[in-house]
């Protein structure tokens, strides 16, 4: 019987990992056919489309105009780990994301605590997602029919309603998709893409003609605390540059399409979003923003004073919104998957149906939990706990590159990390900053939340893992 | 027993009666060639109408002497015109008079060679027909002698398909043919954005396997316990981003027939193509037999 230390930071090694996934054994040995474009469109897809279209709301009241900075910050340290991502990415090949680069790198214990993280990270924002996209269906019915769905039905019981109904739907006929077996080709990923891109621009070019000056007077009413607070929540429109790492296996001469692929997504987001923050609050004073439906469609109304920028834009969000939330929700089912088939969950999140080839009763919980969360709970609440998941996943990672360095120095990597140590301290350093500028109350229930994963490690995944029992799954070794 | 061939005179109908040849040595069932004519309408004054029909049996019975060329020396066939309001109506009678259990029909020339192509009057009897149908590849010739070497049964994992592999093994047993239980893993990529990578689907694709894996090998022993087992059974999993390369991973050979189960939508006493069915035959490069679930049911019953 090993003893409770050793227990609890068993690793899971890398040749386990890569056999069982088959990364090297040419089972499903993937082709490099990825270039520099695809992959950027990946980073710029994955990360527009969750926050801008409704963070502003949340963002603005923290920081005053102020929150271009928060951009620039947030966006910065979204890169940093970005890089990060690439590394561990190309060293540890395997699904699961940081929950299994913790686990290979870090220990049993510590993965739990990832996995509590991805939990936020996927399911409760594909929930906060839901709940803006519900925001911006009612903004577009009201443009082009007239009617809104009544406020009862279409908001969480704290801000007046009973039930976010919009948002349940979004959720149900998401995990109909993926139940159905979702596939979307890269090209309609690259089509999204533009699309989302071609909203933004055109909020940005037509919400410049209500350009004030008067609006920017009071820049920082809240100093630099509240740029930093902000930046917390705007972190959440970034999550998604480290798509770009995730595609490792997949990419023609990642050493230099990886890094570069990274920057360009970077620099294209982070540009998009601060012209976007800077039209917005240069369009309409720093105290409107606040409560506010579907902040950038109000917007260009008052803009243009015609509704039909507007519309655009609410559909152009309700698009590309659903394609986020599908994702996520995929996201998360499978991220369930692979903990439930290292043993730390029950088997019946590892379950695939014959017929359809997915977990069906994986996504129907999934689905359901996240329904009841989107329905229920106010978005600001759901955009925070999100973003300090991240940042803590992202944290782990960027650990997790320097442990591998010293355990697994001889490991093939396909990209590493430039100015080691110091991009990797960085990161570290930048996380922890967001992360202190959150809200008291974010970081306690995080902790309790943190707290929870692990007393669940202790009763049943310490029992259950199936490296602890020495069993091996997926498939057999050669 | 009976197997009637819908023969049509032009190079669907060669494929028919080779496919009908090779099942018929195997078995050693009757062969009937059936021609199918359109029947009378009221007879008139005039008799334009009986001598329409008489040109039309004139083009039939020429068919059907084509057809007595083409069946090899050592089957046994008859050969037959049938009045008949439509060909499918008129195959499912004859099938009736001579209590058939199969109907053997051609690909519609419509699509390319090698592949299984439903035309209207296979797809009317694959979604109607009370007995199996059995369908030659566009083009299918089979060589003198030769016969059934081997029978795959698709199977999807479900209950209703254990039967129909049950069945299949009966049936590969009368034929003294080997079975192969085949299932077909149809997956493409996923969505990148979800900032997961792209393995974690090839995770669940080998958990889809090592189930799938485990239910042919479960399926396979309850074939071995049947009273006569097929002479040699094996189990196959096909791969592919779609049905066409998933099929075309599991290999095929001469002599090779394919066993599909209706869909559990339709009747329980009738052959009902199921979508899956439909792309498992649109892609299948050997002759396809699709059976109802009620006589596969039954055959199962009597083999168990």
């Amino acid at each position: 019987m090993a003893s409770l230390v050793q227990q609890v930071f068993r690793r899971k090694p890398v040749t386990e990992m890569t056999t069982e996934t088959g990364a090297d054994t040419g089972k499903s040995e993937l082709a490099r056919s990825i270039g520099l474009f695809q992959l950027s469109m990946f980073g710029i897809g994955a990360t527009i489309g969750t926050g801008i279209f409704i963070i502003l709301t949340e963002a603005v009241p923290e920081a005053g105009p102020a929150v271009i900075w928060s951009f620039v910050i947030a966006g910065a340290v979204a890169g940093l780990t970005a890089i990060c991502y690439a590394e561990l990415a190309s060293a540890v090949p395997v699904a699961g994301s940081s929950y299994s680069y913790a686990y290979a790198t870090l220990g049993e214990l510590p993965a739990m605590g990832v996995a509590a993280c991805l939990l936020l990270e996927y399911g409760v924002s594909s929930a906060a997602v839901a709940v803006g996209w519900s925001q911006y269906l009612n903004q577009l019915l009201d443009n082009l029919l007239g009617v809104r769905i009544p406020l009862s039905l279409s908001q969480a019981p704290e801000q007046g309603g009973v039930f976010n109904l919009p948002a349940v739907i979004l959720v149900a006929m998401c995990a109909f998709l993926l139940i159905r077996g979702a596939s979307e080709s890269a090209k309609i990923n690259a089509v999204m893409v533009m699309i989302k891109i071609g909203v933004l621009v055109l909020f940005i070019v037509v919400g410049l003609q209500g350009w004030n000056s008067d609006n920017l007077a009071d820049f920082a009413p809240f100093g630099f605390a509240g740029i930093t607070s902000a930046a917390g929540i705007i972190f959440f429109s970034y999550i998604g540059l480290d798509a770009v790492s995730t595609a490792g296996e997949e990419v023609k001469n990642p050493r230099r399409t990886m890094p570069l692929a990274i920057l360009i997504a970077l620099v294209t987001v982070t540009t998009l979003y601060i012209l976007v923050a800077v039209v917005a609050v240069a369009a309409q004073p720093a105290e409107q923003f606040e409560g506010q439906e579907a902040g950038l469609a109000t917007i260009l109304e008052n803009v243009t004073g015609s509704t039909w920028p507007a519309t655009t834009l609410a559909a152009g969000a309700v698009i590309s919104i659903f394609s986020v939330t599908l994702v996520t929700l995929y996201g998360q089912t499978r991220i369930l998957f692979a903990i439930g088939r290292d043993g730390m969950l029950p088997a019946v999140f590892h379950k695939v149906n014959p017929r359809t080839l997915t977990p069906v009763r994986n996504t129907i919980i999934v689905a359901a939990v996240v329904s009841l969360l989107a329905g229920l709970i106010p978005i600001d609440f759901l955009a925070e706990m999100t973003s300090i998941g991240t940042l803590v996943a992202f944290l782990v990672v960027s650990i997790g590159v320097m442990v591998l360095r010293q355990t697994h120095p001889e490991l093939p990597r396909g990209f590493k990390v430039p100015l080691y140590p110091v991009l990797p301290l960085l990161s570290i350093a930048g996380c922890i900053w967001i992360i202190q500028g959150l809200d008291g109350i974010t970081i306690a229930v995080f902790l309790a939340w943190v707290a929870v994963a692990i007393v669940w490690y202790f009763l049943y995944g310490r029992g259950h893992s199936h490296l602890g029992k020495h069993e091996h799954v997926g498939l057999p070794h050669d | 027993m009976t197997m009637i061939v819908g023969y049509a005179p032009d190079e669907r109908g060669k494929s028919a009666v080779h496919l009908a040849a090779m099942l018929a040595r195997a078995s050693g069932d009757d062969v009937v060639v059936c021609a199918v004519v359109p029947a009378p309408w009221q007879p008139g004054m005039a008799r334009v109408d009986a001598e329409y029909q008489a040109y039309l049996d004139s083009v039939a019975d020429r068919a059907l002497d084509e057809a007595r060329a083409l069946v090899p020396d050592d089957i046994a066939a008859t050969f037959l015109r049938h009045r008949a309001r439509s060909a499918p109506a008129g195959l499912l009678e004859v099938a009736g008079e001579h209590a058939a259990n199969l109907v053997v029909l051609g690909s519609s020339s419509a699509g390319v060679f090698g592949h299984v192509v439903l035309g209207s009057v296979s797809d009317r009897l694959l979604h109607s027909s009370p007995i199996s149908v059995a369908l030659a590849p566009r083009g299918f010739r089979c060589k003198d002698g030769s016969t059934v070497a081997r029978v795959t049964a698709a199977y999807d994992g479900s209950a209703h398909a254990d039967r129909l592999v049950v069945a299949a093994a009966d049936i590969a047993t009368r034929l003294a043919a080997s079975l192969r239980i085949a299932s077909f893993a149809v997956w493409s990529r996923v969505a990148y954005t979800s900032r997961l990578g792209t393995e974690p689907e090839d995770l669940v694709l080998q958990e889809w396997t090592a189930t799938m894996g485990e239910r042919l090998r479960e399926v396979r022993q309850q074939v071995g316990s049947l009273a006569a087992p097929p002479r040699d059974v094996t189990t196959v999993i096909g791969h592919g981003e779609s049905w066409a390369a998933a099929i075309d991973d599991v290999a095929w050979d001469d002599g090779d027939v394919l066993v599909v189960g209706s869909s559990p939508i339709g009747p329980l006493a009738q052959v009902f193509l199921g979508s899956r069915a439909t792309k498992i035959l649109r892609h299948s490069p050997v002759p396809v037999v699709l059976v109802p679930r009620g006589w596969a049911e039954e055959l199962a019953d009597q083999a168990g």
